[in-house]
């Protein structure tokens, strides 16, 4: 049943509507990170302005923005790779021994990503401090991981269920080891999942603000905190506040046009086939 | 799997002693490693917050024993107005967006699943709010709600409505907390339920539509029936965030004005670290424990039941 001529200008306006609430907000982050100050809030707005690179250069002049872009990417990379090398083993055996056990600890490990940060930062805290860790990227990297590792179980668990097991038994009848299986078949054909996780661990750590807020100080600090600080001074520096938010948004909107048919499976645990 | 008795094996042959030995042995070098890992890392912090909520401790005072004061922490909170408030707050919170959402998001699916140029890359572009750190959220809608500067007034300005004070008064700044959490989620829905929808089989709609239904009665009972299990999964993932809410209400109004917007995280907030009363805070936090682990039994119920749907 194609839709009628009607029906179709129907949807187009519909669709330019939605299209208008949702993305003017982006619109706006990208436009303001370019307008000079004086622009910034004039009325009617200005749609036609000399563009500027002014917000751009004082961000990374005035403030080390750069060095706060530095400590997201350890943190992020580093808990990325944490959550993997956990994860991805964990999810192996989940998917591979299904029997009660393993199906309640997967639940548990589930669990654990849903709990509210703020229930568990004053511990943090207290046991960082102690630990002399504070206020280092080594301290939002476990933290990230106990967020990252259920994820990744989750979403390798189903690749791995997806795999034939007659390939691994296959390997294993040629004499190979559980360990070798695993590294020189099962990880290969499973590359993919490995990607869509990484990438999700890695905008997660990115994202983040309310552990970033309360476990570092000036020396680990990362970019949304250094984002946000720009509001807290005595006048609010718009502009640059636009300019950070544009380069902190950026890897979240390479992965959503890049592959943005992963999200599903990702955002919403496996309770949604994408 | 218990491993017990050796004996057992003679019996079951040697294939099912390879198996059991061989998942042992994945189970000790996959599963161990991440159990224990993340056993370190959850466990042993809410069994300090734990410890904590039974006891006196100023976090600015480092040096003052931390006193057994027994259960005051949870009678304090389980009796005092404001953790009452903070309560009715998220979910009278959680009710706003989460119904918004569901309508918005289901009516955007509808919508983004009709086969037309270019609604690819509609739909892509609707996502890309999901992914924008919640901060970011914050600030632009705080630049829009911004008072006497935002452009959101400019423009109901236009339309001929009376300027709001959206985040500077009690009346308003909680619906302003919503839309901004709206923004970000409803594409969730979409996103959820546009893949649901794709994945129902084709026949009954053409079946309902032949028999001379309306398009709205085949949406109704046809449609809706079977994307049930799918939607409630997905609310009850959204009503898990919307309960651990933070950084918007952070940034927008931090609670404020008087109080209006401070729900469970900012109650929390407040008392461990403006009032640094960390005892009080951790009981409030194991508190909202109990009723996120509710929440989440909940949506793991609701996932089985999905996905034993979504395979037949």
């Amino acid at each position: 049943m194609s839709p009628s001529a009607r029906e179709k200008l129907l949807v187009y306006i519909l669709l330019a509507v939605v299209l208008m609430l949702f993305m003017t907000p982006i619109y706006l982050i990208i436009v303001s990170s370019l307008k000079p100050a004086p622009d910034m809030f004039s009325r009617p707005p200005a749609f036609i302005f000399t563009p500027t690179l002014q917000h751009y250069y004082d961000l990374f002049t005035m403030r080390p923005f750069h060095l706060q872009i530095m400590n997201s990417l350890i943190v992020a990379f580093g808990s990325t790779a944490f959550s993997l090398f956990f994860g991805t083993l964990a999810a192996y055996a989940i998917s591979r021994i299904r029997n009660r056990w393993t199906n309640q600890i997967a639940f548990w490990i589930l669990s654990m990503r849903m709990f509210p940060p703020i229930a568990v930062v004053v511990p943090y805290y207290i046991i960082f401090q102690t630990l002399g860790i504070l206020d280092t990227p080594l301290a939002l990297i476990i933290v990230y991981s106990t967020f990252n590792i259920p994820l990744t179980v989750w979403l390798m668990k189903g690749f791995f269920d997806d795999l034939p097991e007659a390939l691994e038994e296959a390997a294993q009848i040629d004499g190979h080891g559980v360990l070798a299986t695993f590294y020189y078949v099962t990880l290969p054909l499973t590359a993919p999942g490995l990607a869509v996780a990484a990438v999700f661990c890695f905008i997660f750590s990115w994202n983040e603000f309310l552990f970033a807020l309360m476990l570092t100080g000036s020396n680990a600090q990362t970019v949304t905190v250094a984002v946000m600080s720009f509001w807290s001074s005595d006048a609010v520096q718009w502009g640059r506040i636009m300019a950070g938010s544009f380069v902190i948004l950026i890897p979240g909107v390479i992965f959503v046009l890049t592959c943005q048919r992963w999200l599903v499976k990702g955002l919403t645990m496996g309770s949604v086939k994408g | 799997m218990t491993a017990g008795a050796g004996s057992s094996y003679i019996i079951e042959g040697p294939a099912m002693r390879h198996q059991v030995s061989r998942n042992r042995r994945i189970a000790v070098f996959f599963l161990l490693p991440a159990v224990v890992m993340l056993f370190v890392t959850t466990i042993y912090p809410m069994l300090y917050a734990g410890w904590l909520s039974f006891r006196n401790y100023d976090l600015a005072k480092p040096f003052i024993p931390r006193i057994y004061v027994g259960t005051a922490n949870y009678a304090e909170v389980l009796t005092s107005q404001p953790f009452f408030h903070a309560l009715v707050t998220t979910f009278k919170l959680m009710a706003m967006t989460l119904s918004v959402q569901l309508v918005l998001g289901v009516g955007m699916a509808l919508l983004v699943i009709q086969k037309l140029p270019g609604m690819a890359l509609a739909r892509t572009l609707l996502l890309i709010p999901m992914m924008i750190s919640p901060v970011i959220v914050g600030l632009v809608w705080l630049f829009l709600y911004f008072p006497e500067l935002g452009y959101l007034n400019y423009f109901i300005g236009l339309v001929g409505f009376e300027p709001v004070p959206w985040i500077t008064s009690t009346k308003w700044a909680l619906t302003a907390i919503a839309i901004a959490d709206i923004w970000q989620w409803t594409p969730f829905i979409m996103m959820g339920t546009a893949a649901a929808l794709q994945s129902l089989p084709a026949e009954p709609f053409e079946a309902a539509r032949i028999d001379g239904n309306s398009r709205l009665d085949v949406f109704l009972h046809v449609t809706l029936p079977q994307l049930k299990p799918v939607l409630i999964s997905l609310l009850f993932l959204r009503a898990i965030d919307a309960f651990k809410i933070y950084d918007i209400i952070f940034v927008l109004t931090k609670g404020g004005p008087a109080d209006s917007t401070e729900v469970i995280s900012l109650y929390i907030y407040r008392q461990s670290f403006t009032f640094w009363r960390m005892g009080v805070g951790a009981a409030a936090s194991f508190v909202s424990l109990v009723i996120i682990v509710v929440l989440i039994t909940l949506f793991f119920r609701s996932m089985q039941r999905s996905q034993s749907a979504q395979a037949r």
